[in-house]
This record gives C-alpha cells, structure tokens and sequence, in this order.
C-alpha cells in the first residue's frame, strides 16, 4: 500500500480524505452495483460507486488493495497524475495494453500475465485468483494443452481467430490463454475423453493416453491445414485449472522444451512418453557429455544417420525385428546384419534388454549433446 | 485448377552449414500428377512441406497459379493435404471430419452435405458416416483423410507418404484408387515416396532427388530408359540396375567393354559416341538392367559379341518370373531376370548374352551417363 506520508500529501492536495483498505469482491459488487457484471478489475483502474472513488492498487486471489478518496469525484487529469505518482507510469500505458481487446480476451490476457507472474517468481502451486477464473469450469477437470507456434515471423495468430476455431474444433467450452510470444494454453472439456458410443460398446480398447494422444494429433493436423501451419503441442492429464494452473503449464511448458530437443522431428510432445528424457536432463551437462564421449569413443558407428535411424525405429516398435525391417522397407536379414555390425564394433547387442537399455540412453544423450 | 512453379528453391535450417534443399525449380502443370521420390533425407517431404506453408522457404519464389505464395498461411494457398501421420479428428464421426473445412470456410449446410456425399460415395465409405475414426480399419481411415482433403476441391493436393502406414495389399489397392481418383477429379497433385514402385505407376512425371539436389525430372519411361547418372539409374527400377566397372578399347575397329570375365563389343552407333567424346581408352561403368541380360539360345545366337560367361549363386524363381544372381561379370554380385520356366539351377555355369543396345556407359568421375547429357 502507499506510504501515510503520500496519503497525508493527497489528502491536503484533493481536499478529501484518502483511506487505504483491503476489500472482497462482494464489497466491489456492493460499491459498483449492477455495472460490477460486466466490468473488469484490473491494477491501477478507478471505479466509481455512490460518491466515492476507488483506485485499484493491487490484486490478490480473493480481495483487492483500494485506495479510497472519499466523497470526491477525480476528473481524468487528477486520475492520470495520482496512477502516474503511484505506480511511477501513465494511467494510458495500463490502458493501451488492451486496447481493442474484446472482455474475452482482456480476461484471459490478464490470466495469462497472472501465471506467467508467477512462474517468474518460481511460484509451483497455487489457486487462481477469483477474478480471474474465466469460467465456472475452471472449478471442474478440463484438458489442458499448450500450443505454441513455429512458424514464419511474417505471420501472426490473433487470439480471436484462434478462440474461434478451437472453439468450432473442440468445444464451445474451450478456452484459450494467451501465455507469451505465440504460446497458448487451451482448456478443453471434458467431453472430448467421453465418446457415448464407444462407453456402450467396447470402453476398454483405449487408454487415457491413447485419448489424449489422439486429441492432440487431430488438433496438430487441423491447426496445420487451417490456421498458421506448424506448431508443437504438448497435453497432460486432466485437471481443474482453478486450482492446477501453475503446475500445469510448467509440465507442459517443460515437455515441450524437453521434446524439442531429444526428438525435434516431432511436434507433439507428451509428458508419459518424456520420463526417461526428463531424467536424463536432470543430469548435469558435463556428466551427460562425459558419459556420450566415453560411449561413443567405442564406436562411430551409433551416430551414422542410417544407424540412428534403424535404432531409433527398432526402440520405438519394442525391438521387434521383423516390425522394424518392414517399416524400414529393408530385409529382415539386412536388419539383422546392422544389429551385428553393431554388435561387433560395440559389443552392445541391443536384442538383449540390458544392451538395449544402454543403446537407448546413448542414443538419447548424443540427440541432446548435438543441440546443445 | 492451377499449376505450382517453384524458382530457385532453398532450404536452410539455423546451425546447419548445407542447405537441406538447393536451387529446386519446378514448373508442374495445372492437372498435373508430380512424384517427388528419393531416399530418406533427399529433401522431397521437405520441398513438398514448403509448398504446403509448413516450412519457411530461406529463398526463392513459390507460385501457385499465377499468385506468389511464400508468405500466404497454408489455409489461405487453396490446397489440400493428406500426410503420412494423417490424424482424424478422433471426436467427430467421418461425416464431420469431412465437413469440417467447409464449416470453418462457411459454406451453406446443402453444400457441405453434398460435398461430403459425393466424396464418400467415390471413397467408398457412404456406409461409415456416422463412425468415429476408432472404430474404422486402416484402409478405412485413409479414406476418410483422402475424403477431408477432397472436399476441399482444392487447387492443388499435397500427399506425403499417405500410403506408408498401410500394408502391402492395402497400399496396392490405394495407389490404384488415388491415380484413379485424381485423375477424375483433375487437380494437380503432388505426390512424394521413397518407393519407385509408387513413382512409377503413379506420377505423369517423376521428380528425382538426393542431398537436396534434383537429379532428374522425367516421365516414368524416360527416367527408367535414359537416367542421367548413376544414381537415378540405380534407384529407379527393382531390382536394381548392375553396374560393372571396366575401361573401354579400341579392337579391330570396335569399341570393347573389358572388366573383370567380361569382354564385349559395343554396337556402333554408341560406340561412334564414346569416340567422339574421347572415352575409348578410359575407364567407365557399365549400367545393365536385370532383364536385358539373356539366357534364351536365340538371344545367344544373335548376340555373339557380347556373351559372358557367370556362376549362379543363386537362383531365386518367383513363379512367373526368375532372378539369377550371378558371379564372375565384374567384381560384384549381377542380377538377371529370366522366364520362371528357366531350368537354371543354383551352383550351374551359365552363358548369357548382354543387350549392349540397352546398356548404359557412365563416366567413372562425374557418375553421368554418357549418353544422355
């Protein structure tokens, strides 16, 4: 709140008395009235109710910091000055940042700003505060997924085309945040994981995963055809964003980062399917190299394209020979060839599960040391 | 409809020093069917991802009709796609997945449904409207992406290795329907795969790429009977073309092929080249296709200068057809394709006549074919 010395320093200059105070938004209803429905709180914004004249100084989960000039109305230039010495900036930089925002996306703007406040502040937990929750759903389980945008610099998503197609493609409930430079967290509802159909028939043939999964790579597939082009997805499990956002949008923003560099031939990237990644980045840089230089000193041979490849499809198809020769379009004899030409100048043989284990971490260290 | 004409293409990613796709011009014609085809990292799905606007293109100009399209969104290019990863979206049923393009782009309710029947009754998937995409088959779903991108009546389609993820039989079967279904519609296309197998029955014309670089563009029968270099002419055909290493010589007045077990006269009218291009005495590569190597009696007969003599390693009989792999013309394995009904067995010493009319000369250096450029 301001010092006494400030207050005492208004209170002589606008001939009223200026209080601080702590106030609900059942308080903000009362003082507002009906206008209250449609408004939006924000810092540094001044509401008008019978007489009075509240200036916003601060927000918290649940009530705001006011500072109250009694029984005095402030014309805009007293308004500008006391915003200026206040929050030492001019009231019309608060403004402008959401100028020609619809209510929609100045709400979610300034959520977005909230949680990014607070990953900055190395905040992990904590509940949206309640004039931010854009939706009673936010009380209730939803799909989070992060999108962020590739792309040519040219050419800018703006948050009401996007509402609008996630909207038309996902749910009328979903809703779109705007996180920073063309990233986006999407809410979606819970109805995307209920099929009617499927619940009669045969509920047991898909896992929540391959749901998810499923969800994100339709999405991947249509935001490429109808919106910018190339983007990266990441989805998690569902969860109830009023209380979860935070820890959210870290998983999710961290799956990405991990994605990107362990497989960044891919786009969609899914936190169950990055344990093993995200344990490997966990290791410090110089013992992850450490380890790469002492591996692949015994052969060369793992990091030539076509063996990469070949292993690479070998791990991802739970090392079934003759799957993977089939998908390679090669014999499977030539495949078995590679596995011993592998064998031979590693001593590793990644048919067996230990030599296999190791061959993984290997390969997934140098994918990561390379793009560094 | 429209064609697309790409001037002096690259692509280069941060970080790398090699463009991943060097100087590619292209001018595919409204109606067209174009195959891209090369090995894994040649720079087609990545040439065909710049056309669709999914990857910046570092220089050079992209047309798709008459209008420059490298900074237009891939919604607004007016094409359609149908990728190897294709997803449906898996909460709708195949009537939405269908429609819903044309919803986002407003069109009225009547057309939608039109569209989207007519699309499924060429598809044949009328009966699984009402689906949802996990309870369709493989086939199934690859027919529901085709429809959503049919739809569409797009300028121009974009498919890349659409037909990877389906088995052997099925992929028979689609690439039949796609050749035929395109054809109908009469939309550009193009297509990219890295089996020659789809190029070739396919494509009106046949884009070869290796390290970013065009090889070659050419229709099916022009890439597979005059390749411009080795690399074209040994990825293009199954099994392969073989290549013998040997020099050429002047003998009695005819140009001789000598390499390992092989000494053969080439006919005149090739031989007059190499001696106009100063090849007689120098080292060369030799390209024969399986099935111009001969065992028939009346081949031998009639081809008396250019008969060798090879081990049959083995001898593979496919029923309606054979393939010897022999030992002694050159230093590596040769491929010959003869009748199924042969009676050649493994282990036997057999005669055959090459048909040096067939046969291509490469230049040991720049791997072109001396004939052809």
């Amino acid at each position: 709140m301001i010092s006494l010395d400030l207050q005492k320093q208004l209170e002589y200059i606008l001939n009223c008395s200026v209080v601080t105070s702590n106030r609900s938004l059942e308080d903000m209803y009362k003082f507002m009235g009906p206008s209250f429905e449609n408004a939006t709180i924000e810092k540094g914004q001044y509401i008008e109710g019978d007489g009075d004249v509240w200036l916003i100084h601060d927000l918290h989960a649940d009530y705001c910091e006011i500072i109250e000039f009694i029984g005095r109305k402030l014309n805009p230039t007293e308004q500008q000055l006391i915003v200026m010495l206040i929050f030492n900036k001019p009231s019309t930089i608060v403004d402008n940042h959401y100028a020609g925002m619809s209510k929609q996306e100045k709400q979610a703007t300034k959520l977005g700003e909230w949680l990014q406040e607070q990953i900055d502040r190395g905040t992990t937990t904590g509940y949206i505060p309640d004039h931010l929750v854009l939706a009673n759903s936010f009380y209730n389980d939803m799909l989070p997924i992060l999108l962020v945008a590739d792309g040519s610099t040219q050419l800018k998503g703006s948050y009401a085309e996007l509402d609008k197609l996630l909207r038309s493609f996902l749910s009328e409930d979903a809703l779109l945040i705007p996180l920073g430079h063309d990233e986006w967290l999407i809410w979606g509802p819970m109805t995307l994981l209920k099929d009617e159909e499927a619940e009669l028939e045969h509920e047991e043939d898909e896992t929540t995963e391959d749901l998810l999964t499923n969800i994100v790579l339709g999405l991947h597939d249509m935001l490429a055809s109808e919106w910018l082009g190339e983007s990266q997805l990441a989805i998690t499990y569902p969860n109830a964003p009023a209380k979860m956002m935070i820890e959210t949008v870290t998983t999710l923003r961290e799956s990405i980062n991990i994605g990107r560099k362990f497989h960044p031939s891919s786009n969609i990237h899914l936190p169950w399917m990055l344990r093993l990644e995200a344990l490997l980045y966990a290791i410090p840089e110089a013992q992850r190299q450490k380890y790469l230089e002492q591996s692949l000193k015994r052969a060369e041979l793992f990091v030539e394209p076509e063996m990469l490849a070949t292993l690479d499809t070998f791990f991802s198809l739970d090392c079934n020979v003759s799957e993977t020769a089939k998908k390679l379009y090669i014999h499977r004899n030539t495949l078995l060839y590679r596995l011993d030409k592998l064998k031979q100048e590693t001593g590793l043989d990644v048919r067996l599960f230990r030599d296999a284990v190791l061959v993984k971490i290997i390969l997934l260290l140098y994918k990561v040391t390379k793009s560094y | 409809m429209a064609g697309v004409r790409l001037e002096g293409i690259y692509k280069r990613y941060p970080g790398s020093e090699r463009a991943s796709v060097t100087d590619v011009n292209l001018d595919i014609k409204d109606k067209e069917f174009l195959v891209l085809v090369g090995p894994s990292g040649c720079g087609k799905s990545t040439t065909l991802r710049m056309i669709a606007g999914l990857e910046e293109i570092s220089e050079g100009k992209l047309f798709i009709g008459d209008r420059l399209v490298n900074d237009v969104a891939p919604k607004d290019r007016d094409i359609a796609m149908v990728f190897q990863s294709y997803a449906l979206y898996p909460h709708m049923n195949v009537y939405q997945n269908m429609a819903f393009g044309l919803k986002l782009r407003k069109f009225k309710k009547a057309d939608i449904d039109k569209r989207v029947r007519e699309a499924a009754k060429i598809l044949d998937i009328e009966h699984l409207l009402d689906r949802k995409p996990k309870a369709l088959s493989g086939g199934q779903r690859q027919r529901v992406a085709l429809g959503r991108a049919i739809v569409r009546e797009p300028q121009v389609f974009l498919m890349d290795e659409p037909l990877s993820n389906l088995d052997a039989k099925l992929r028979g079967q689609m690439r039949a329907e796609i050749s035929k279904l395109t054809k109908r519609l009469e939309t550009t296309t193009i297509y990219v795969t890295h089996d020659q197998i789809e190029a070739m029955t396919m494509g009106d014309r046949i884009v070869v790429m290796k390290d970013g670089f065009i090889q070659q563009t050419a229709s099916p029968e022009e890439l597979y009977n005059h390749p411009v270099n080795i690399f074209v002419a040994g990825f293009i055909g199954s099994p392969s073309m073989n290549f013998v290493s040997g020099s050429l010589s002047e003998q009695g007045g005819e140009v001789h092929f000598k390499a390992s077990g092989v000494d053969i006269v080439v006919p005149e009218g090739k031989a007059a080249v190499l001696r106009s291009k100063g090849y007689v005495g120098k080292e060369v590569v030799l390209g024969i296709r399986p099935e111009d190597i001969h065992e028939e009696p009346v081949f031998l007969e009639a081809s008396p200068k250019t008969i060798v003599s090879a081990n049959i390693e083995v001898a593979e009989n496919l029923g309606h057809e054979m393939y010897l792999y022999l030992n002694g013309i050159g230093t590596d394995t040769v491929i010959a394709r003869v009748d199924g009904r042969s009676t050649l067995r493994d282990g036997a010493t057999v005669k055959l006549a090459i048909d040096m009319n067939k046969a291509h000369l490469f230049d040991k250096e720049t791997e072109l074919n001396i004939f052809e450029n």
